[in-house]
């Protein structure tokens, strides 16, 4: 608990954080104010579409995930950190909880941007607004995604340890080659974090054979993984030159 | 039981041996300098001690037990190994807040730390602004924070000014007698000197030597000058007993492989006159590059 308040003190003391947020928040603003306000109707698509957003939060949050492992790599400050806690482990499980925590946060934000900037445009230019329970599944899976892609980062940190080298392995681990599969017969590619994500947000897009719930369990499998290979590799490794 | 103990600890990193069964005991109630030429393996062995790096062959232990095993960490080790090791964008205090928090300590011991090593005033902005001096405060600091009974310091003096250096003497001389144990490194004797109680000496990864500053200020070719109303039959009565001889300028001479008193007894018995029976201290810092080399001094 002691260990979760400080990676939760350590992530909201530097300014990358709320500057990362921040811009991933107002381009939702944007997405909502300018996008769903004005541009023709029949372009907007479904409500699931309006009500996910655009995905910037799901990039930041990925990037945040990183940065939650390897800023203290490149900075040196690991040193101290596994000084307080030698058996590392429960540094990896404080920083698994802030990453986790994190993404529920900005999650909650972005909800409260969605339903009060973005629905109120859609339903006001007369768009269809689903029932409240379906709205509520579309969210909760954005809500989870958020956390569970941050900590997919964290995962992805932790095995690389090297900021830009884990930066950009997550980018093009979630975005470039996870899509990939999808690309096969069958339905090898819906067990991929990015069809996984897809069933996750329910989007209608997804023609995928897992639910919203198998979506999330999937992606959680992969984040889990990821975050226990890391944890480790970082318990077995060196510290230093 | 020593705080601190390695023993045949070895380091290889691939083909290279930083460190080559090395072993030494720190005891508590000393400030113990730890020296040796850069590359010596220092960093190394202290980063064994805390549990940041695993050995080769060997182990490193505190109080007794490997570091991880450490019960409460931060109230048992402190330390400060590089003055770079920070956020450059998160400002003092929250650094230490953020240990401070992790290991359970109350708030007002970073306020308390901060005015110690003189960073209040500084503690609000961010440690980019920093000076190396202050860097190695804020370590130093941190490496205070719980209070511990040891502390293991890495090169805790570079980059301090002379002011710096003796406010560094105080604080480690008042640590130690409070009955904590000070490992300090350095690769320059004259900055341990007037600190330390004892000195373990490594050079490319092995022991050179441990010894308290007292013999080793005392020990090892120490020669003892001497001047007699007859220096001739002095000298010749010195070298029927074994002793080693040379002139010191025309008028003393400069005895080895025997002490003072044995001299004086010799004198007594020849019916000598002694006009000086002076044992000469070499001085520590010839002392010093005579074990380590002369790689000693290299900034």
């Amino acid at each position: 608990m002691n260990l979760l308040r400080s990676e939760w003190l350590k992530l909201w003391t530097t300014r990358t954080t709320w500057v990362m947020l921040g811009i991933a928040l107002l381009g939702e603003g944007l997405f909502a104010g300018l996008y769903v306000g004005l541009a023709p109707l029949g372009e907007i698509g479904e409500i699931d579409q309006v009500a996910t957003g655009t995905g910037l939060l799901l990039v930041m949050l990925l990037v945040l995930g990183v940065l939650i492992a390897t800023t203290e790599f490149r900075h040196g400050t690991a040193s101290s950190t596994f000084l307080v806690s030698p058996r590392r482990y429960p540094v990896l499980l404080g920083k698994l909880a802030a990453a986790l925590l994190v993404g529920l946060l900005a999650g909650a934000v972005y909800v409260a941007v969605n339903a009060g900037l973005a629905l109120p445009l859609f339903s006001g230019r007369g768009g269809e607004l689903p029932a409240t329970g379906d709205l509520i599944d579309v969210y909760l899976g954005v809500v989870v995604s958020y956390a569970l892609i941050c900590a997919f980062g964290l995962g992805v940190g932790a095995i690389v340890r090297n900021q830009v080298g884990a930066i950009i392995a997550a980018i093009a681990f979630f975005f470039v080659l996870s899509p990939l599969p999808e690309l096969l017969p069958g339905s090898v590619g819906d067990y991929f974090p990015a069809q996984a994500i897809g069933s996750l947000h329910g989007s209608s897009e997804g023609d995928g054979s897992l639910n919203q719930i198998g979506g999330g369990l999937v992606f959680g499998a992969w984040a889990a993984g990821l975050c226990a290979l890391g944890t480790l590799l970082i318990c077995r490794r060196d510290l230093g030159e | 039981m020593p705080e601190l103990e390695v023993r045949g600890l070895t380091k290889r990193y691939g083909g290279t041996v930083a460190v080559d069964d090395l072993s030494f005991a720190v005891e508590a109630g000393k400030v113990t300098g730890f020296l040796g030429p850069n590359g010596a393996g220092k960093t190394t062995t202290m980063r064994a001690l805390l549990g940041l790096l695993r050995p080769s062959s060997g182990e490193a232990l505190v109080e007794g037990r490997p570091p991880a095993e450490m019960a409460d960490p931060l109230r048992t080790i402190g330390a400060a190994l590089e003055a770079t090791a920070f956020h450059p964008g998160r400002n003092g205090r929250n650094h230490l807040r953020t240990l401070a928090v992790a290991a359970g300590i109350p708030g007002p011991r970073v306020e308390e730390v901060l005015e110690m090593v003189e960073l209040t005033g500084a503690a609000d902005r961010r440690v980019k602004g920093y000076s190396l001096g202050m860097r190695q405060r804020l370590a130093l600091a941190a490496a205070l924070l719980g209070e511990p009974r040891i502390l293991i310091l890495d090169e805790p003096a570079n980059g301090l000014d002379p002011q710096g250096m003796r406010w560094l003497r105080d604080l480690l001389r008042a640590q130690a007698g409070e009955g904590r144990t000070v490992l300090v490194s350095s690769h320059l004797l004259s900055e341990v000197s007037q600190t330390a109680d004892e000195l373990v000496m490594i050079r490319g990864g092995r022991l050179v030597a441990q010894t308290s500053l007292a013999e080793f200020t005392a020990g090892g070719g120490a020669q003892v000058r001497v001047r007699a109303a007859d220096l001739a039959g002095m000298a010749a009565a010195l070298e029927e007993s074994g002793a080693g001889v040379t002139r010191d300028g025309g008028e003393a001479l400069l005895v080895g492989g025997l002490g003072a008193d044995q001299i004086g007894e010799l004198a007594l018995r020849r019916g000598i006159a002694l006009h000086e029976l002076a044992p000469q201290r070499q001085s520590l810092e010839e002392r010093f590059i005579e074990l380590m080399g002369d790689e000693e001094g290299a900034p």
